[in-house]
């Protein structure tokens, strides 16, 4: 590998990896404040990367101001979610039974994309999709740096969102230690809904950002899925920052393999993280304890 | 020193008591196997007992899956890399070897087993989450090796199974011997099922299902008894993979190696109640039986991943524990106007004496 090819796969991958990161930490947040495996997560990402592309078909507008309303539209959702489905589930059998839940909730999103739009690939196309600038020899398509700025800017504000609150304080001492939290006059079970809200606002913004880049199709969802489980295992369920690095470790390790070995067999690289890690470490590299117990 | 209560239960007369209970299970048991013997013969066309063969194998595979999803309440949303390998499995060794189709079989069954031990220690260590996210990867990752290994699997093109029998057996005779074959791997998961739960094993898993932490804390070597109930369960899935390829004659890697497959299982097993020795058969029964006739209605739409979907929701939602004890606690209800108590002190006492007998 030349040392152009291999600065532009790095480039590459800390893009990619920074996307991944973002979508991480939102399985992150429904882990923590619930104990909750996300499933639909990236169902609710593709279908954002829909409705992307359906508001630039339909209006010609940048599909970027489609996050205008999907963030506000999928916090609502997400909130609503978790107040009206997953609370329903019984305490004792959460964890499993959420898995299935949100497993419905994602073959049915999968199977509606399919019915409205039907299977055919998409792709939004813009007059900048082409363009590229140049860095020292590294070229990065123009797209992909901003899916990484989205990306990059909203993991920042969830940042700030969860330091700098009170709200982020609240959600923390939630994942933390609920009852505790709750003895403390927290209302954990309004948290826990805000949380989730705020953790499929980040597949909105994760979806727009896709839209850009990808050719999307109703089944895409399960490309993602899998190393979005896979980093957050590798970082430790519940711990944010352990997914960010997770995510652009595994991010770049994937786009470097890919000049080698080709995008599927790249792709393994993830599934081999997620083994490896639960055979020598399985709450994960950067978990808490928090992560022993799941 | 013999207190009250011993004394008292001594002086009762020890008789094999409740009887009625006992004959009608026999009878509805007789009625299951003698329903299933004369199906082939009843069927009016080769096509309804193709379907027959198609459900009979959900049921195994549900069956096979209830014995670590049962009995641990570990959740694998991935049993169809099992069965997709199965199937491989047996292919491949009789296409590459020219082993004996049903040697073959029982080989590429074993082999799964083998397989299955590596990712239960990896994913048995931690507790539940960690297993569905491996489960789930394990069949991603199987579909995209699959699909990518031209050379050995015949990747996205498809591999051929050679037929066991000979070109004198016609179509409709086929159906009907592979019929009977799946029943006779059906009636061994459904009795390995039994044996297991009538086991100390079983009464380990069943205590892991409850609280792990407490049976942990009682002695039972919690990753041991969970390691060997997917292993078992691998194992039978292998089979019931295999012996699909068989009868099939036709492996896809995305039909064999999908998260749909695995999510059937998982439907019918809590749909007909993970607790039931019968109930992922009755879930199979009823999912297999609407699974078919939506393909021969509709074609294969988008649609059935929706009803899939918001079926096995409702199912999650509102009776996680089956059709079965969600129709006998509705009952009770209605008999009854207050059930604080589901057991009487007699029927408790009958089973303590049972039970110490």
């Amino acid at each position: 590998m030349t040392g152009a090819l291999f600065a532009q796969s790095l480039v590459l991958g800390i893009l990619l990896g920074g996307l991944y990161a973002l979508l991480a930490a939102g399985l992150t947040l429904y882990f923590g404040v619930m104990r909750v495996v996300m499933i639909a997560h990236s169902a609710f990402l593709i279908l954002a990367a829909y409705l992307a592309w359906y508001f630039h078909e339909r209006t010609g507008i940048d599909p970027l101001l489609s996050l205008v309303i999907t963030v506000p539209l999928f916090f609502v959702v997400g909130y609503g979610m978790q107040r009206f489905l997953v609370s329903r589930l019984r305490p004792i059998s959460l964890t499993t039974m959420s898995v299935l839940l949100t497993f419905a909730i994602a073959l049915t999103i999968e199977g509606l994309l399919g019915f409205v739009w039907t299977g055919t690939q998409r792709r939004v196309q813009l007059d900048y999709s082409g363009t590229s600038i140049e860095v020292a020899g590294v070229s990065i398509a123009v797209v992909k740096l901003i899916a990484f700025g989205l990306a990059a800017v909203s993991l920042g504000a969830l940042y700030l969102i969860l330091r700098k609150t009170s709200f982020g304080r609240a959600l923390r001492a939630t994942t933390q230690h609920p009852e505790a939290a709750r003895l403390v006059g927290i209302d954990t079970d309004r948290v826990a809904g805000l949380g989730f809200g705020l953790g499929l606002a980040t597949a909105a913004v994760g979806g727009t950002a896709l839209s850009l880049d990808y050719t999307i199709y109703p089944s895409l969802h399960w490309h993602w899925i899998g190393p979005l489980m896979a980093i957050i295992v590798v970082g430790g369920l519940g711990s944010i920052p352990g997914a960010a690095i997770a995510a652009l470790l595994l991010g770049v390790a994937a786009s470097l393999l890919q000049v080698p070995l080709g995008t599927t067999w790249a792709q393994t690289v993830f599934y081999l993280a997620l083994f490896v890690t639960l055979m020598i470490r399985p709450q994960g590299f950067f978990g808490g304890r928090l992560a022993q117990r799941f | 020193m013999p207190n009250a209560s011993d004394l008292a239960r001594a002086s009762r007369p020890t008789t094999a008591r409740p009887t009625a209970a006992r004959v009608a299970r026999i009878a509805a048991l007789l009625a299951l196997v003698a329903v299933v013997l004369l199906f082939p013969s009843l069927a009016p066309d080769p096509f309804i007992l193709s379907v027959g063969v198609v459900i009979l194998s959900y049921a195994v595979l549900a069956t096979s899956w209830n014995l670590v999803g049962g009995f641990t309440g570990y959740i694998s949303l991935g049993h169809a890399a099992y069965s997709g390998l199965g199937g491989y499995a047996t292919a491949l060794l009789i296409t590459r070897t020219g082993l004996d189709p049903w040697l073959s079989l029982v080989a590429g069954g074993l082999i799964v087993a083998v397989v299955a031990i590596p990712v239960g220690i990896a994913s048995l260590r931690v507790r539940g989450a960690s297993f569905v996210i491996v489960s789930i990867a394990l069949v991603l990752i199987l579909q995209l090796t699959f699909q990518s290994w031209h050379t050995f699997t015949g990747g996205s093109g498809g591999l051929r199974v050679p037929r066991p029998f000979g070109p004198e057996v016609l179509r409709p005779e086929q159906h009907e011997r592979f019929f009977y074959l799946h029943a006779v791997l059906l009636a061994l998961a459904l009795l390995t099922w039994w044996a297991i739960e009538r086991s100390r094993l079983g009464a380990g898993l069943k205590a892991i299902r409850e609280d792990e932490d407490k049976a942990q804390a009682l002695g039972v070597p919690t990753f041991a008894y969970k390691l060997t109930a997917l292993v078992v369960s691998a194992f039978f899935t292998a089979l019931g993979g295999g012996l699909y390829a068989l009868w099939f004659g036709y492996l896809d890697p995305i039909f064999q190696f999908s998260i749909l497959v695995g999510t059937y299982m998982v439907l019918m097993s809590l749909l007909g109640g993970v607790r039931s020795l019968f109930g992922p058969l009755l879930g199979a029964v009823v999912v297999g039986y609407a699974v078919e006739v939506f393909k021969s209605q509709y074609g294969d739409t988008q649609f059935h991943l929706v009803a899939t979907g918001i079926l096995l929701g409702l199912v999650v939602l509102f009776m996680p524990d089956g059709v079965i004890p969600a129709l006998t606690s509705f009952v009770n209800r209605r008999r009854r106007a207050s059930s604080i108590r589901e057991v009487s002190a007699e029927e408790l006492a009958n089973q303590r004496e049972e039970a110490a007998r």
